[in-house]
């Protein structure tokens, strides 16, 4: 049976290459697809030890040479790494016979080589933007944020359909970039529950023991530690909470605000209630969401908000910041607690709610467990991605391109 | 025989010796029955073709405006390029024989055009970055040799102005000497053996 419809994803990132929330993102996404019928070549950055081609349930990965020269900045890297990525991935259409009908980007870190590879082809281009610099630093501020910007927005405007995760994002991509509302479509993002049941009859005591005593409650964050992801609010927030619950704080993820924030820790007495984990691999997450007694989302920008749907779909009980797509995924008061953005005096008061109330955290993480299956399914982000392909593809056909 | 030429620097925009050199070598070309296209850049005279004794030329201009260096203005602009390249191409009933890149900027638009439409191109050498800016090693500059490496491994044809540069590429990239040609640019026979160059990069290559 040859597949209706074939697809050429682009992304800087696909396991086991996890710097954000694309990476997982393409690796479900591409897995549903692949289900519902659609042939999906991935075409991302190597990784050591990952094969340069592999086949992942039906799914084609091809690692290209990233540029492994020291670059001047980030963003140049990101354009000679684009180089390398088109110039691979036009082999690979090329040997294909061209069929591939559409090209898929995510992000700016891939828009040169979609909007490349849409022109030598002549085949449509969709972009999923997962996120703006506009909104990553909360405004334009330098030459160097204002060319990222203008990528994106160059990106935007050689897209088919710009994809969204949220309404939000919607409204937000719409504004940065100026577009027409009906260049967006809103396809959220998913989780996948299923991957939490392995974990789910595990004794975690032993594997609890080893971060927080038993008499401390387990507050988690999950996040690079930038600053729209507000760890720094959370930090701040940790001596309000301490006053009414005994808690530790156990912070995952790396970035450039690390230093910073364990100064921050140190200044404040802090440093046995506050714990950096760094980077942890799949299993230990997963393990520290099922252990956690609250997870929190603090985030100041937010285009969708993945790490609470994981959290909710771990059975943790969620604190989030009422912004951006977190606004949307949780409901206060019935699927997670929603506190102001950027006040840790609200977010105190948040996590202080769900620690001291077990029947109140009891009743949102059951409300959130049920939603997640209900509403974030992969295979009907699936559909809805595959739907909005051939709508694209059907527009394509009678083009003066095809 | 179909050609398109890369040049950063064309007339009216003269930035050092290129430009004139390569609307001299245009012009020559379509003289000699080539039918010639330029892409080129251009911030202000961007939009649809000229075209004067014979040339049709197309200038392109950069999406992004903002660029914190020559590196990322670069990078982008090529996609400009490719896409005016391949407007050309699938105009053309999709045969365009070769294109001539001019220096390293519009090479990685030629390597996706190779790698994508199966046209081969000559790297047409105008200098080296080791010659440019000597006895530097940052990270810039090894970004613009890996580029010329790239090139130079992707071409099909290395042409140079002289000897000395010929001996240069195999010294420092190691090309291997047979795949690079010096066309001396003010031999009585110079567009001759321009032509012999092009002959030579598309022999034996037929269209799918």
């Amino acid at each position: 049976m040859t597949p209706e419809l074939s697809v050429m994803m682009l992304s800087w990132e696909f396991p086991p290459r996890i710097i954000g929330g694309i990476s997982p993102h393409i690796y479900y996404l591409s897995r549903s697809l692949g289900k519902s019928g659609v042939k999906v070549y991935v075409v991302t950055c190597d990784f050591p030890g990952a094969p340069s081609h592999e086949i992942i349930d039906g799914v084609e990965v091809y690692r290209i040479d990233s540029y492994k020269n020291p670059s001047p900045d980030f963003a140049t890297w990101v354009y000679l790494m684009n180089v390398n990525m088109q110039r691979e991935a036009a082999a690979l259409v090329n040997s294909l016979d061209r069929k591939v009908n559409v090209f898929h980007a995510h992000d700016w870190l891939v828009a040169t080589a979609g909007i490349g590879l849409k022109h030598v082809f002549r085949k449509p281009l969709l972009a999923t933007m997962h996120s703006t610099e506009v909104g990553r630093r909360d405004g334009i501020h330098s030459d160097y944020e204002k060319m990222i910007h203008e990528t994106e927005a160059w990106l935007t405007y050689e897209a088919w359909k710009v994809i969204c995760c949220s309404d939000y994002m919607v409204s937000h991509v719409r504004w940065a970039f100026g577009l027409p509302l009906d260049k967006l479509v809103m396809i959220s993002n998913g989780v996948n529950a299923e991957t939490y049941t392995k974990v789910e009859r595990e004794d975690l005591s032993m594997f609890r023991s080893k971060f927080a005593l038993p008499e401390e409650k387990i507050v988690l964050f999950v996040g690079r530690l930038v600053y729209e992801k507000g760890a720094h609010v959370l930090v701040n927030a940790a001596p309000k909470v301490l006053e009414k619950a005994d808690a530790k704080f156990i912070i995952v993820g790396n970035g450039y605000m690390k230093e910073q924030l364990s100064s921050l820790v140190k200044s404040m007495g802090l440093t046995h209630k506050v714990l950096f984990t760094g980077f942890v691999d799949d299993e230990t997450l997963m393990k520290l969401q099922k252990c956690a007694d609250v997870s929190v989302v603090p985030s100041l920008f937010e285009p969708f908000g993945i790490v609470a749907l994981e959290a909710m779909a771990a059975k943790s009980p969620v604190v989030v910041s009422d912004t951006g797509g977190l606004s949307e995924i949780v409901e206060h008061d019935v699927t997670g607690v929603k506190v102001y953005t950027n006040n840790p005096d609200s977010l105190a008061w948040g996590i202080t709610k769900v620690l001291l109330d077990d029947v109140y955290a009891g009743r949102i993480k059951t409300n959130a467990y049920r939603k997640v299956q209900e509403k974030y399914d992969w295979n009907k982000i699936a559909q809805k991605t595959k739907a909005a392909y051939e709508a694209v593809s059907n527009q394509y056909s009678k083009s003066f391109w095809a | 025989m179909r050609v398109i030429i890369f040049s950063w620097e064309y007339p009216p925009r003269i930035v050092g010796q290129l430009a004139e050199y390569v609307s001299n070598l245009a012009v020559q070309l379509a003289k000699n029955n080539v039918e010639t296209y330029v892409v080129t850049y251009h911030d202000y005279l961007t939009g649809p073709s000229d075209e004067a004794g014979g040339v049709k030329t197309f200038r392109v201009t950069n999406p992004v405006r903002t660029h914190v260096g020559v590196l990322t203005w670069v990078l982008t602009l090529n996609q400009e390029v490719e896409r005016a390249a391949a407007n050309i191409y699938y105009r053309a009933n999709r045969q365009v024989d070769l294109i001539d890149v001019y220096d390293w900027h519009f090479i990685p638009a030629a390597v996706t055009l190779k790698k994508a439409l199966n046209i081969p191109f000559v790297y047409s050498l105008e200098s080296l970055e080791d010659h440019r800016s000597p006895s530097v090693n940052s990270p810039f500059k090894m970004a613009i040799k890996s580029v010329e490496w790239t090139g130079l491994y992707e071409a099909k044809m290395v042409s140079t102005e002289s000897n000395w540069m010929r001996d240069e590429v195999f010294r420092i990239y190691k090309v291997p000497l047979e795949k690079v040609k010096v066309v001396l640019p003010d031999a009585a026979n110079w567009i001759k053996n321009v032509l012999g160059l092009y002959e030579t990069t598309i022999r034996g290559r037929n269209f799918k």
